[in-house]
């Protein structure tokens, strides 16, 4: 009978982080549209988004006029008494589960003596996808 | 089945999406004068008020992930091509939500797979430099795009998504030949100095299944396109990325199917913070989305258990095809109009 190889501990630690941390941040997103959709504060009116996207408006356009201005960076952080505030940073929650799984991915390489290569590739990765979402790398226009 | 049958089925899908691509033009139009005959000026949201909408999109979503899983692919790749082609909305808000559903979905899924190391690590940080890498640069240039260039712009967003939803359609017809454990033969220098290759557990077999993969230095520029491509268009990239694992790197097809759907996670991480942080993702729009398409999945594979599933893929393939004929037409449109507002 043969043995089971074991998995990798820096790939099980990394499916553990981004599964429970995209799960949580689902489940605020869907409370921030519940709120937004059921008469809850709203930073951008729902009729108002809903009506100009349907339009096929530019979403620049769509901020501009619900919100009063357009938009760019971590708006949802100045504005989670909103529904929309909540629901979006809920998906920025979903979203930031792959950064912090792949540092800590990275750190479990470094710890269990993979060949030196792997948690330097894991680095690599977790560097772009950290500029990615402080917005050093954006679309600033 | 053989390749005359194929030829069948391929005209007859193509006959009907053309048919069906003259008819839709007229359907979305009708659909739209409705809306704005029927809603108030201030709110033409198909004359429906946003709870209304939410769950209409749900619905639409849970049925594209349903039927997704049901022949094979992704939601995510069936998802942007549809939305483009069928509904008003803005690309830019579609490639971001697109982007976002994909990534959700895959990094739900990649728990499992990594937990009884199916997925290989080496392999996916290795893959993951260049299509994260590319992914970005693919994002940027969609908001480069869509700030420089307008309806132009649009227009050839629209018509570039129209081709490679046709080309993957074919892809679909012509190249479904995937391999369950690709016989490797000489591993090349540089592949074996990564020192990719690991082994797994297969239940099915009862035994330990030792790979080697070849062809990594080829995978890496493939990786590239790909990633450029899910950040350009905010596709999910299964399609391209399980031939790149199954038949370029030469790893066994549950190795590959594994591997893309953690690395889509990854990558599409990347490619959506220049969206998110550009304004594109709208909650009231991407949280039904979300959930529609995971439902959709979860569904799809309860159902897939019960039933031959086999006229799905074929129904997908003429979705695709309907879609992409739709978004070249659109592209003409935009185009056109583009012009006569320059003259």
């Amino acid at each position: 009978m043969q043995e089971k190889p074991k998995a990798p501990l820096a790939g099980i630690v990394y499916g553990e982080i981004v599964y429970w941390i995209t799960l949580i941040g689902m489940i605020v997103a869907v409370i921030g549209a519940a709120i937004y959709l059921f008469g809850g504060p709203q930073y951008a009116k729902s009729s108002c988004v809903l009506s100009l996207l349907w339009e096929g408006e530019d979403v620049h356009e769509i901020w501009e006029k619900c919100a009063g201005h357009a938009i760019h960076g971590h708006w949802y952080l100045k504005k989670l008494g909103s529904g929309d505030g909540l629901g979006m940073l809920g998906i920025a929650f979903s979203c930031i589960a792959a950064v912090v799984g792949v540092w800590v991915s990275a750190f479990t390489m470094l710890k269990e003596k993979e060949k030196i290569l792997y948690p330097f590739l894991a680095f690599i990765v977790a560097v772009i996808l950290t500029l990615s979402a402080l917005g050093i790398i954006s679309l600033k226009h | 089945m053989d390749l005359k049958k194929k030829w069948k089925w391929v005209l007859g899908i193509s006959i009907v999406t053309i048919i069906m691509s003259l008819l839709g033009n007229k359907i979305v139009y009708a659909v739209e004068e409705a809306a704005e005959t029927v809603a108030p000026a201030a709110e033409k949201t198909l004359g429906i008020s946003p709870i209304a909408f939410f769950f209409l999109f749900l619905i639409a979503c849970i049925l594209i992930g349903i039927v997704a899983v049901l022949a094979g692919v992704g939601g995510g790749v069936v998802f942007t091509p549809i939305m483009m082609g069928f509904t008003p909305i803005d690309s830019f808000v579609i490639r971001a939500t697109g982007l976002f559903v994909a990534m959700a979905g895959a990094l739900v899924a990649a728990k499992p797979f990594l937990r009884k190391g199916i997925a290989n690590i080496r392999i996916l940080f290795y893959g993951a430099v260049p299509y994260a890498v590319c992914a970005v640069i693919g994002a940027l240039l969609a908001g480069y795009v869509k700030a420089t260039m307008g309806i132009k712009g649009e227009a050839l967003v629209r018509g570039g998504l129209g081709i490679i939803v046709i080309g993957i359609s074919m892809l679909f017809i012509f190249a479904g030949k995937k391999i369950e454990y690709p016989e490797v033969g000489e591993v090349d220098s540089f592949t074996e100095r990564l020192g990719l290759a690991m082994a797994y557990w297969e239940d099915s077999l009862g035994r330990v299944v030792n790979y080697q993969v070849k062809n990594a230095h080829i995978a890496a520029i493939l990786f590239c396109g790909v990633g450029l491509i899910s950040g350009l268009f905010g596709l999910g990239a299964g399609w391209a990325m399980v031939p790149v694992f199954n038949l370029v790197m030469m790893a066994p097809l549950k190795v590959a199917a594994t591997c893309s759907k953690v690395m889509i996670g990854i990558g599409d991480t990347a490619a959506v913070w220049p969206y998110i942080m550009g304004g594109g993702i709208l909650p009231i729009f991407a949280v039904p989305c979300m959930i529609g398409l995971i439902v959709g999945t979860l569904i799809g594979a309860a159902i897939m258990i019960k039933i031959k599933a086999g006229f799905v893929r074929w129904l997908i393939i003429a979705i695709m095809l309907f879609s992409g004929i739709r978004l070249l037409m659109k592209a003409v449109e935009l185009w056109k109009a583009a012009s006569a507002v320059v003259s």
